[in-house]
């Protein structure tokens, strides 16, 4: 196997476009143009397929959830119990970890994309309503969705009994109110019940008990539109890209201290340094590599030398003890002080805790007023020590991960390096900008 | 139904057979573990946020919430491990970084969560050095209730029990993160029958009762448990006193009969118990004036010699739902067998409402003994009517008439009225644990004799509830040691000599309760803080 890894992780110099194919053509958006490049074949095809069938491909396929966490996505589905009780599908696409804008552009590009890969995800679960949590910054995905979904009603791809197949399926847009939190599963379904967004005390999961208490699925946007392809070619087609564990392409936001930040699709398994180097262009003249946070604000970041060696799959970044993630890649050159990412970073959890968990509700605060006195210059060494103190009593102590992904950026800031942050409390200044900042952090 | 399975495990070496289904943090309550909590309360749902509840479960490298994991077959669970109290005191600690440690001035000081918790497994020396978040203090939140939200550690039990027990949604916590608060929404305020039972959930002195705050430290309070007298539900409830007087009343769990709960109304029930409402002494109405106080012993002996001169149907008496069973028995017998009267009529009050509930627990029946008096009547085969009495007294056939009346006179609308017909009497004798003004105010050329009662703290006694459930309950404290109770009038009234246990003023308000180390009441009034604890 490993030689068949080998080979797969080539030097590439370019995309592998197996889901943005066709997101260069304007018309892509509208389902004319969608059908003109193959779209809705496949809804046509799966339909003709046992459900049971379908969730046996995407398990066969090694899929893995595209929004953060990684699970595999046949599995998930396995999880819904096997009766006839009403169930639900939500798509994720309350798209806020920070430094992550993929699902955007998918939606933007290609909102029928994503419908068509719903109705079939629908059809394989035996769900007759599917809702898209759209994060509500995002007018312009919103309205693309509304738009295309009215289309996909008018062609006969949605409503009752879908191209004659007996299958009926509704989908609707939610439009979210702007909370990270909305982004976790069952804060994502409180918040559709009409409820605050707080994530949900697990068990039950929601495939036992979820939205209005049935049964219910969430997808991230990526996960649900790879479906389309996988019954276009097949599990064993698909496994073809990527490594045996990671399998399939991704979307990776590339954004940071580099020429061309964008989204890049490359298979899994591709190295890191030629995601930057290459496809991002590398930095600066006279600018280096110092750090990257390989999967979106809540990964902890990786140093200059670990980023040469890192290969973009779930497997390697979990041995480099960080995380894929929603595949956000934020690139820090060594213009930056690592003591004022770091308090951006806490400024956002301090901001995004939804406050049910105490760990985390006070956690994240407490956080945020160490790292940012720290940065006004008025930190004391015992700080430094007590930051990671903090985050390790908040890490694995709370209902959802918002308290984990606030604490792993903490611990990988502060033991890398190290040295910028007992800098900064000795001389009182940015070792890298040589200034302290005003203390305007009022909260 | 499926029959109950029991399941096996081990919590904290010791082996416990529990119910399938059962939580940990449940199996551990009932089986006298102590394990530190503040959002789980047995009878509200689980919320899983205080995350202080950490257990380490064999095989399961992360500490997990008791709260909600439900035990399986072979758990072996403790939290003494030194994981789970790091654990703990990290979840307590998060708790008091950004609380405002006022415990001097704050209510709920000795009796508080976040107290308890730092003695078992805080003691550190705090790490926090940065600025505490400010939120509202001194929150109106309704008439029975201040909110501190600064002091509040956002468990969200107040929620819940607004939103699953009285189903009233007044509460919520507003905001996001570590400026979240609870509160009330606009326009609705914290107003429902059962309010206060937030302040009991509450750990902290985040709400404090108006009708109790700043009138006690706790730690002078003795408590000894009882049964409410406020309606015919019988609430099992305990009361909180001192030398000072009786202060307020909580619940006590009963899953029976009230659950975890009682209503507002039932925690006004001390108020007429303390010595400022009481009648203190036996008092006499004779030849148009009211004469000198006198010692209940001898007015009720002056009522004796009265009534042995009446004869028969002349005598009636008068009797509410206030009492005990064993009161009833005594009195109805006397009469019975000593006066030969049946004439025993039952004062109900307001009628209408009588049969109402509110489908929580609070009864239309306002009175704690109601079926124990109509048990009582029947064994004897009374069955006078209400309308016999005030012709009775009308037609002057009933010449004396004997009346232990209510001692929760709010719930007596016709009180007025009632007082107007008994004082028609010749031979009025008032037996009454209550002061009542109205009828001091009487004026008539009859004779009436008020004589002292012993509240439903004061005495033992029995309760028969709206299920026809008879709660016995025992004597909390002394407040009027000269009132008699109901049993020792009967016994009086029929010429017995009982010797009735003088209570010295320094033996008033003692109680088994009472701690040898308790700070000593004049000592406090006088600002000087002794304690009696002996040799240290």
């Amino acid at each position: 196997m490993a030689t068949v890894n080998e080979t797969k992780s080539n030097q590439q110099t370019s995309e592998t476009k197996y889901l943005s194919e066709f997101y260069h053509l304007p018309e892509f958006k509208g389902i004319d143009g969608y059908k003109k490049n193959g779209g809705y074949v496949d809804l046509e095809k799966a339909l003709k397929m046992q459900p049971q069938q379908i969730i046996d491909e995407v398990k066969a396929s090694g899929l893995r959830g595209r929004g953060g966490a990684g699970f595999s996505t046949g599995m998930k589905w396995g999880f819904l119990p096997k009766n006839d009780e009403p169930r639900y599908l939500l798509c994720n696409a309350d798209e806020g970890e920070p430094g992550t804008f993929k699902d955007r552009m998918m939606m933007e590009k290609a909102p029928h994309q994503l419908i068509e890969a719903m109705i079939i995800s629908g059809y394989a679960i035996n769900s007759k309503k599917s809702y898209i949590y759209v994060r509500g910054e995002y007018d312009e995905s919103i309205n693309t969705l509304t738009t295309a979904i009215q289309e996909a009603y008018k062609a006969g791809y949605l409503g009752k009994n879908i191209l004659g197949s007996g299958f009926d399926h509704d989908m609707d847009v939610y439009r979210g109110a702007g909370a990270y939190i909305c982004g976790e599963e069952t804060g994502m379904i409180s918040s559709l019940e009409g409820l605050k967004g707080q994530p949900k005390l697990k068990p039950p999961f929601p495939a036992v008990q979820g939205y209005l208490r049935k049964p219910t699925i969430v997808n991230n946007v990526e996960t649900l539109a790879v479906v389309k392809y996988i019954i276009r070619d097949g599990a064993a087609a698909y496994k073809k890209y990527g490594t045996e564990k990671s399998t399939g392409t991704k979307l990776f936001s590339l954004s940071g201290n580099i020429i061309k930040p964008g989204n890049f699709e490359v298979p899994l398994g591709y190295p890191l340094k030629d995601m930057v180097y290459i496809l991002g262009g590398g930095f600066k003249p006279g600018r280096k590599l110092k750090a990257v946070i390989p999967g979106g604000s809540s990964a902890p970041v990786l140093t200059a030398e670990e980023a040469e060696k890192a290969t973009l799959d779930y497997e390697c970044l979990a041995e480099m003890g960080t995380m894929l993630g929603s595949g956000a890649i934020i690139v820090i050159d060594d213009s930056a002080c690592m003591v004022e990412c770091l308090a951006n970073l806490m400024h956002f959890y301090h901001h995004e805790s939804c406050g049910q968990c105490t760990p985390c509700r006070e956690g994240t605060g407490w956080l945020d007023k160490i790292v940012h006195s720290i940065l006004s210059g008025k930190g004391r060494m015992q700080d430094i020590e007590l930051l990671i103190k903090i985050a390790d009593n908040m890490k694995g102590k709370t209902i959802c991960a918002l308290a984990d992904a606030a604490a792993l950026p903490v611990l990988s800031f502060v033991t890398k390096f190290r040295d910028e942050f007992e800098y900064f409390v000795r001389e009182g200044k940015s070792k890298v900008k040589g200034v302290a900042y005003v203390a305007d952090h009022t909260h | 139904m499926s029959p109950i399975t029991l399941i096996k495990c081990t919590i904290n070496g010791v082996e416990l057979e529990v119910k399938q289904g059962k939580t940990i943090i449940e199996a551990m309550s009932e089986n006298a573990q102590r394990i530190a909590h503040y959002c789980w309360h047995p009878g509200l749902s689980i919320a899983g946020v205080c995350r202080l509840c950490m257990v380490e479960i064999e095989g399961n490298p992360r500490v997990q919430i008791a709260c909600n994991t439900v035990i399986t077959e072979g758990m072996k669970i403790n939290n003494t491990s030194a994981k789970v109290r790091d654990a703990v005191k990290w979840g307590l600690d998060f708790h008091l970084i950004n609380h405002p440690l006022d415990c001097p001035v704050c209510d709920q000081a000795g009796e508080c969560g976040l107290q308890d918790q730092y003695m078992e497994y805080g003691k550190y020396d705090p790490e926090m050095a940065e600025r505490k978040q400010r939120k509202r203090k001194v929150v109106d939140l309704g008439p029975t209730i201040v909110l501190d939200s600064e002091r509040c550690i956002l468990c969200s039990r107040c929620v819940r029990f607004t939103s699953e027990i009285t189903k009233t949604h007044e509460l919520g916590i507003f905001s996001r993160g570590d400026h979240s608060e609870i509160g009330t929404h606009d326009g609705k305020p914290l107003d429902n029958k059962y309010s206060l039972n937030t302040v009991d959930i509450c750990p902290v002195g985040a709400l404090t009762s108006k009708d109790f705050r700043f009138k006690q430290r706790v730690w002078y309070l003795k408590d000894a448990d009882t049964i409410c007298n406020g309606c015919s539900t019988g609430c099992n409830t305990k009361v909180y006193f001192n030398k000072e007087g009786v202060f307020r009343v909580k619940p006590r769990v009963n899953m029976e009969v009230n659950g975890h709960w009682m209503c507002d109304e039932g925690r006004d029930t001390y108020k007429f118990v303390n010595k400022e409402v009481r009648l203190l002494k036996g008092q006499k109405f004779a030849n148009g004036t009211w004469q000198a106080e006198m010692h209940a012993g001898a007015a009720v002996k002056d009522a004796h010699l009265a009534l042995s001169q009446a004869s028969g149907d002349s005598i009636a008496v008068v009797l509410t739902g206030q009492h005990t069973v064993e009161e009833y028995e005594a009195i109805v017998s006397t009469f019975n067998d000593k006066f030969k009267t049946k004439n025993v009529f039952h004062w109900v009050n307001n009628k209408e409402s009588f049969e109402s509930f509110d489908g929580l627990l609070l009864r239309g029946d306002k009175n704690p003994n109601t079926k124990g008096l109509l048990d009582v009547l029947a064994k004897h085969g009374i069955s006078s009517q209400w309308k016999n009495l005030e012709e009775g007294l009308k037609s002057g056939k009933i010449t004396h008439l004997v009346v232990f009346g209510p001692e929760n006179l709010p719930v007596f609308p016709d009180l007025q009225q009632n007082l107007n017909i008994f004082a028609t009497a010749k031979n009025l004798i008032y037996f009454t644990s209550a002061a009542i003004p109205q009828l001091k105010n009487h004026a008539s050329s009859n004779q009436i004799t008020l004589i002292p009662l012993k509240t439903y703290v004061e005495k033992d006694g029995t309760f028969v509830n709206f299920q026809g459930k008879a709660q016995s309950f025992k004597r909390a404290t002394t407040i009027v040691s000269e009132a008699l109770t109901g049993v020792e009038a009967a016994q009086l009234l029929a010429g017995s000599e009982i010797r009735i246990k003088q209570v010295t003023e320094k033996q008033l308000f003692t109680s088994a309760h009472e701690r040898k180390d308790q700070v000593q009441l004049e000592h406090r009034k006088k600002n000087e803080f002794v304690f009696n604890r002996g040799r240290l």
